[in-house]
């Protein structure tokens, strides 16, 4: 409907005579709508995308027609990878926005705040377009731009040379946002390190561990669209891995009738939005799920029949009551009998959510039954000494519930995440990189990235080649400052090349920093378990596929990307080769096309070959005439599976069943020693890939290396426990973990939108403390650590616990005088000084300003408070058993003193070594039954060749 | 057909997607918003809850956007949305003193009006606006709500819906689904700039211009300072004005932070997040405005009235009156078109316009009368005696025109409640007769003419001044309808206008010229007459402003 403007006499004759300028000259053409009545559609259709029309929104009301290229990519702020659709501008070849994909199976169209915002990381005029190469001192803030040929050139002789020395240990690659599904792990085994690592100890895998011990697979699926009841130990209304795909469903259930309940002692948004709020104290968690099974045992609300055919309730019955009779009444009656002790009011007192809640919430659950979706991913399991245990305790009410991988439950991760069949499979690497696995921590779930600095300190080893991708420990980990104090030194880290779309604090101590692209600059595949159904992503460069489209193609990414940027895939393609001039050191073998023998394999060939190999795809791409490539192309995204509930009762294939005897005791198959099966009313289904392939209750290997008391869920009391702090010292548990709806860890610092939402991290505290301590809003305090202070304002609040303190994550990003600008919407300017014996002082020298820059909105910059560096001032406390860093932090609060100024930071790196030792002196370390490193059935990251799972005698 | 917008808060969880999508379609600035999510948190722990609520351009069936906006730069569309033509704004900031609900701003980059126009440009091609697509949990819903097979439709005929601010009778076309009161109602809770994550230390939109200014001086020890500060209050260090004498919207957000020192103490409502301040849009020079033009009406008014009760006027008074009255339109007019962000376009108000705009009847009126007085002039220099009286009548009646005309125009101003008053007319009024006898008052300085006129210009003064302290005393004590007008009340006489308002505004522009004019020499009435000045110049100020300071939204 086009709608113009009648002038009237006076200007009708104004324009005329030309006082005035005519406005009522010819409009564009009406375009044609994609609807009838006034209806309205989300999308324009997929058969117009190669050339979608649609008017400028910049010269509106004129219509003026916009041509597009729309292609589809994902998201790459977080994991979740939601898909989006880029507009790409047909006449300056220019990504002009980015809306939601509907043909992806997770997000559905939608996105949350990062998405749209991707644009800005695009537009970023701070940006890193070009390599460039350290030209002072590491760390000096001097560069000169090299070209991509030479730093290829000198990485790869720097790698062939160690590999030639057989230091392979010496060669790593550590990454913070992954955002794909197994690429590196391919190019990391063909060249025969065991190199890499990751974040995932500072991140998830507290709560993966208490998952993996239950069932291997370590992490939840939670059909929450399907659920009667919710419960959440995370805020996946706001953050979380999988924020919008959970928030869409979760919102779903909930308008079906679910109930939601949250715990967290700070009042999320998703706690808001809950039915109940448990503001629990940090660490309890734990104490009050395990209250809740209390009640539902008491209650009898267990699911029986579930239970007894799939916990190994019989192992536990015949290692804990030996003597007893082995049935699962007498199994029941232990259980009472041992979590009696958690009574509700015992959880009242730990974690000071009232009994009766408990107890409604306990017998809410119970009433859910099979229909009971649970999530925890960071938050509790992050944050405490043996926060590994709250996961544990919270899928315990899964197996009570009975519902376990149920409509309405929740599945194991792995039931709902597609594994990429590859086409070329290098041989499991030889070593064991006792830099990322040490013998110390046999069950860390995940590489002991956080404690690396240390282990280098200690000599423990060193790194020729280290290779930082997206990653950003100086000012996410813990302990930055012994970060940069290993990575200044050239004798620890021979060449780190920081791989990133943008500037860090991490990347200033680089040797390379090397510019990857954005989530429309790169290609990836991504599948992860965000509902019931199983889904791929393809993520791809948009500017390289449209000029592709147009006829226009490109023979590397960078070509088609804004400056030099380029992406990994290609870049490991062209390294490996380099690596190996010559195949002598087989590794060029991978990385030949499996479709022109002898060649170089390029990126197209490398996802052709993975999404011909995917169930129905061939099938979806031959019905539009497509092959499998150009389909994802067109579309982004293809959904393997709708629903998958109950994957363990898959019926065991006929020969395993054949070749096995079915013990009576446990009615599980047999078969040279190995369980292989489990009867379920006469048939062999496949069960859970545990050591009993049910779910394990009992933990054996919790026995076995030396934590029996923790051989079935327990509350494990955090290092934050009451019993730990001094209140008359004005000691607090500091939660630092809260991430806000908007920002993505030290990733958004360049998107405009996203900062002018959220650009400061005061820390929050409950008016009660405020004012017993007689501290108002805005008022400067000194927070100290065990390692050191920072002084940040407060935000004096009722929606946190009253004795608990938070402080969000993101903000109080900063760079020194000598650093290129980067991130300016977030970034403090800072001095840095660091005294004999590791004392460290950072001052704040200025804040966000207004600056001038080819983006207008940079000079219309309105906030000065770029927030606080909190995770510097935190020691590594590496738990015990999980090796998850326990972030919550004991810390003392006090009204700033003369000569603090707000953003200081102070830190001793010779105390956080103390603090370090003594974490290292809790540990239970290897060797393991028959001399392993750790359990063979527990997931490793890249695994390696078995042998070098057993310690050398 | 009509379209509108449900904001359905069970499933809103403040994600902000909807804002960033918007500043994503539409290529809005930093500093202003098309929409926005405010968070407000209520209760003590652990009953406590925050609440988030989508705030942006309700479409309004009556929008008092369109009518006050003089050049159709804002129109209604026929299928109900609101749009409107930046080719055609002059940036007179009518709009954003009409929309009850803060929903325009100015563009720093087009220096014109824009605000959320439902994507109009999307529907028009069939396609949902920005915002509808990309919110995670489908909580914004829009359609046609006169085609009964509508999701929109159905979820009005079925749930229970709120709008924001029901007695403006704007007739918003945005509904809520669990609207919540304390959200939706500006005066619930007080305004900051510094929320749970976010702060506000520089002007925003329309002042975004001056930062660039202001941080330039800025020497960085300052900074630090301000970023050190131990309280909200002491951050105020910048305070530059703007390019007119006023202050940017940073300041002006941090005048109203007291009430959140208080650590939010028991359970009112607080507002945790929103959206930057976008600061005080008419400033001195719409206060300077309707000064020189009540000057102007006055001095044509108060000679042709003495004349017309009886007195002698002399020639040359009324010459004198004449030139006061032309030189002070003319100031009036180029205060005018400062004022705009759009300057060059000044002429669109009479070349483009809407009727039913006080802002074009205004401008035809100060148009007129500037015409009138050049045609009394050339009869009187030419002796046409006959011919003058005629044009002085209508002349007079120009200028009382255009001494009230501000009146009607405020009125139209429907966000601002204080301005609503009925007798604001009076007091435009009484107003230019005061500036009148004032400027005659200070004419007695060159020593002209005779007893009676002193004593009419002294009777006029001092009848003038106690029915204008009889005018202000029923506007400060008559109750007002609203609470907002009740703030404005109070900002005045007992807040942040206080000093202007009881010093200047009534003691040196009221209560000191009485008492001088009582007295009777005629230094004192000079004296009297340069008070009266500074009085209605500070109590225009304190009128033009202090409304201004009550959030929309």
């Amino acid at each position: 409907m086009s709608i113009r403007h009648k002038p009237g006499l006076i200007e009708s004759l104004a324009e005329k005579i030309g006082l005035i300028p005519n406005l009522h000259e010819e409009d564009g053409p009406d375009l044609p709508s994609l609807t009838e009545g006034g209806a309205l559609t989300d999308y324009p259709p997929p058969d117009q995308w190669d050339d979608w029309v649609e008017y400028e929104a910049q010269d509106w009301p004129r219509q003026q027609p916009k041509r597009y290229m729309v292609v589809p990519t994902a998201c790459f702020n977080c994991e979740a990878g939601c898909g989006m659709l880029s507009y790409v501008d047909k006449e300056t070849m220019e990504v002009r926005k980015f809306e939601g994909n509907p043909y992806h199976p997770a997000s559905r169209g939608r996105n949350c705040a990062k998405g749209p915002a991707t644009i800005n990381q695009i537009r970023d005029t701070d940006r890193i377009l070009y390599p460039v190469r350290r030209s002072g001192a590491r760390g000096g803030g001097e560069w000169e731009r090299v070209s991509w040929d030479d730093a290829l050139d000198d990485i790869a002789t720097r790698i062939r040379e160690r590999l030639q020395q057989g230091a392979n240990n010496e060669i790593a690659y550590h990454v913070g946002r992954p955002g794909a599904e197994g690429y590196i792990d391919r190019v990391l085994k063909a060249w025969g390190v065991d190199g890499h690592n990751s974040h995932t100890n500072i991140c998830s895998s507290g709560a993966r561990f208490g998952y993996a011990l239950w069932h291997f697979f370590d992490r939840p699926s939670p059909d929450h669209a399907n659920a009667r009841f919710i419960l959440l130990i995370s805020a996946h209304l706001e953050s979380g891995h999988y924020f919008n795909p959970h928030a869409q469903r979760i919102i779903e259930g909930m308008m079906k009738g679910a109930k939601l309940a949250v715990m967290d002692p700070r009042l999320s948004n998703t706690a808001s939005m809950a039915d109940h709020w448990m503001p629990t104290y940090p660490g309890s968690e734990a104490a009050v799920l395990l209250a809740m099974a209390n009640v539902i045992l008491q209650d009898g609300l267990y699911d029986g029949e579930f239970m007894k055919t799939w916990v190994n309730w019989q192992t536990y019955l015949e290692k804990e009551h030996p003597d007893a009779p082995r049935t699962f009444e007498r199994f029941i009656d232990a259980l009472k009998a041992v979590y009696s002790e958690y009574t509700p009011e015992f959880a009242e007192q730990e974690s000071g959510v009232p009994a009766a809640q408990i107890v409604e919430i306990a017998r809410e659950i119970g009433r859910a039954g099979s229909q009971f979706a649970t999530h925890n991913w960071r938050s509790a399991g992050s944050g405490n000494a043996g926060g590994w245990a709250v996961a544990r305790c919270l899928h315990f009410l899964n197996v009570l519930t009975g519902s376990v991988g149920t409509e309405g439950g929740t599945s194991p991760s792995g039931w709902n995440k597609f594994k990429p069949n590859v086409f070329d499979h290098p041989p499991d690497q030889k070593f064991w990189n006792e830099l990322h696995f040490p013998k110390e921590y046999p069950l860390s779930h995940y590489e002991m990235s956080f404690l690396l600095p240390h282990f280098l300190k200690e000599g423990r080893g060193k790194l020729a080649v280290y290779f930082t991708r997206v990653f950003n420990p100086v000012w996410t980990y813990p302990d930055g400052f012994t970060w940069v104090e290993a990575l200044r030194d050239e004798e620890k880290v021979g060449l780190h090349a920081a791989l990133t779309p943008t500037w860090n604090e991490t990347a200033y101590f680089a040797d390379y920093v090397l510019p990857m692209g954005h989530a429309s600059e790169r290609h990836d595949i991504i599948s992860y378990e965000t509902h019931s159904g199983t889904w791929i992503g393809f993520r791809q460069p948009v500017l390289r596929e449209a000029r592709r489209r147009m006829g226009d193609p490109v023979n590397f990414t960078y070509e088609a990307n804004p400056g030099e940027v380029w992406e990994e895939d290609e870049f490991w393609i062209e390294l490996s080769w380099r690596i190996d001039p010559d195949g002598s050191l087989g590794i060029r073998d991978h990385f030949i096309s499996p479709y022109r023998p002898g060649e170089k394999i390029t990126v197209d060939e490398y996802y052709r070959y993975i999404f011909d190999h995917v169930d129905g795809l061939p099938e979806a791409a031959a019905e539009e005439g497509l092959s499998t490539l150009d389909y994802m192309r067109k579309y982004g995204a293809f959904e393997v599976e709708k629903t998958a509930y109950a994957k363990h009762l898959k019926k065991l294939d006929d020969e395993t069943a054949a070749g096995a005897e079915v013990d009576p005791e446990t009615n599980t198959l047999v078969a040279d020693g190995k369980t292989v099966g489990v009867m379920v009313d006469g048939t062999p289904r496949a069960g859970f890939p545990t050591p009993s392939l049910k779910q394990e209750f009992y933990s054996q290997t919790m026995v076995d290396w030396g934590w029996p008391e923790y051989a079935i869920p327990t509350y494990i009391k955090s290092h934050v426990h009451p019993d730990e702090l001094d209140r008359d010292n004005g000691e607090f548990p500091l939660v630092p973990t809260f991430r806000l709806p908007t920002l993505i860890h030290s990733r958004s610092g360049n998107a405009k939108w996203l900062n002018e939402i959220s650009n400061r991290n005061p820390v929050w505290m409950h008016r009660q403390d405020a004012d017993r301590m007689g501290i108002t809003t805005g008022d400067l305090v000194r927070v100290t650590t065990e390692i050191g202070h920072f002084v940040d304002r407060v935000w004096v609040t009722e929606a946190m616990k009253p004795g608990v303190v938070a402080c969000s994550h993101h903000l109080g990003r900063w760079r020194r005088k000598q650093d290129a600008d980067g991130n300016r919407w977030s970034v403090n300017l800072v001095d840095i000084q660091e005294a004999d014996g590791g004392k460290w002082h950072m001052k704040v020298m200025d804040g966000i300003r207004p600056y001038e820059s080819a983006d207008r909105d940079s000079s219309r910059i309105f906030w000065r408070d770029g927030g606080v560096h909190q995770n510097i001032t935190f020691p590594v406390h590496p738990d015990p058993v999980s090796g998850m860093h326990c972030w919550h932090q004991k810390v003392r609060i006090e009204k700033a003193r003369e000569e603090d100024a707000y953003g200081d930071v102070m830190v001793d790196t010779e105390k956080s070594f103390e603090v370090y030792r003594e974490w290292l002196a809790q540990t239970r370390p290897a060797p393991g039954p028959g001399g392993l490193r750790r359990p063979l059935w527990l997931n490793r990251p890249l695994r390696p060749a078995e042998e070098t799972y057993y310690l050398p005698e | 057909m009509q379209y509108g917008f449900i904001i359905d808060n069970r499933k809103c969880i403040g994600c902000h997607a909807c804002t960033v999508a918007c500043k994503s379609e539409h290529e809005v600035p930093l500093g202003v918003n098309r929409t926005w999510v405010k968070y407000i948190e209520k209760g003590t722990y652990p009953n406590t809850a925050r609440h988030f609520s989508v705030m942006r351009c309700n479409h309004c069936e009556d929008a008092p956007c369109v009518e006050i906006c003089p050049v159709t730069a804002l129109y209604t569309r026929k299928d109900g949305i609101v749009d409107f033509d930046p080719r055609r704004c002059i940036g007179c900031k009518g709009c954003m003193q009409a929309c009850p609900y803060d929903a325009l701003y100015i563009d720093p980059d087009t220096h014109t009006a824009a605000k959320c126009n439902y994507c109009a440009h999307r529907v028009d091609i069939g396609l949902e606006p920005a915002c509808v697509n990309v919110c995670p949990e489908h909580a914004i819903i829009s359609g046609d709500m006169d085609d009964g097979s509508t999701e929109i439709a159905q979820l009005l005929a079925k749930e229970q819906v709120t709008v924001r601010k029901i007695e403006k009778d704007t007739k918003p076309r945005l509904y809520y689904i669990d609207g919540d009161e304390a959200s939706l109602t500006p005066g619930e809770t007080a305004t900051s700039d510094n929320y749970m994550w976010s702060s506000q230390s520089d002007g925003v939109g329309h002042f975004a211009r001056y930062i660039e200014e202001r941080t330039a001086k800025a020497d960085p020890e300052d900074m630090i300072r301000q970023l050190g500060g131990t309280g909200q209050e002491e951050q105020t260090g910048g305070g530059q004005n703007d390019a007119d004498g006023q202050n940017g919207a940073g300041n002006q957000a941090r005048e109203k932070t007291g009430s959140e020192r208080e650590n939010g103490k028991g359970a009112a409502a607080r507002r945790v997040y929103d959206a930057p301040d976008k600061g005080v849009l008419w400033g001195n020079d719409v206060a300077a405005y309707v000064w020189t033009k009540a000057i102007s009406a006055g001095a044509f008014l108060l000679p042709f009235a003495a004349s017309v009760f009886g007195y002698a006027v002399d020639p040359v008074l009324a010459w004198a009156g004449c030139t006061v009255a032309f030189t002070f339109l003319l100031a009036t007019t180029i205060l005018l078109v400062s004022d705009l962000t759009q300057p060059k376009r000044f002429l669109y108000v009479l070349l483009r316009p809407q009727w039913k705009s006080w802002l074009v009847l205004g401008g035809y009126a100060l148009t007129l009368y500037g015409l009138a007085l050049t045609l009394w002039a050339v009869a009187m220099w030419t002796g046409r005696t006959g011919a003058a009286e005629i044009i002085g009548w209508i002349t007079a009646a120009l200028a009382v025109v255009t001494a009230v005309y501000t009146a009607f125009l405020f009125a139209q101003a429907k966000g601002r409640d204080f301005w609503q008053s009925p007798t604001l007319v009076l007091h435009m009024l009484l107003h230019a007769v005061l500036a009148g006898a004032a400027v005659f008052a200070l004419i007695l300085l060159f020593g002209l003419p005779g007893e009676a006129w002193t004593a009419f210009v002294r009777n006029t003064l001092i009848a003038a001044i106690i029915l204008n302290l009889l005018v202000i005393a029923s506007e400060m004590l008559t109750p007002h309808p609203t609470a907002d007008a009740r703030k404005a009340v109070q900002a005045i006489v007992g807040g942040r206008y206080r000093g202007y308002f009881w010093v200047l505004g009534i003691a040196v522009g009221n209560l000191a010229p009485v008492v001088l004019a009582w007295t009777g020499s005629e230094a004192m009435l000079v004296a009297a007459g340069a008070g009266v000045l500074i009085g209605l110049y500070a109590t225009e100020y304190v009128w033009v402003r202090a409304p201004q300071d009550i959030p929309l939204s």
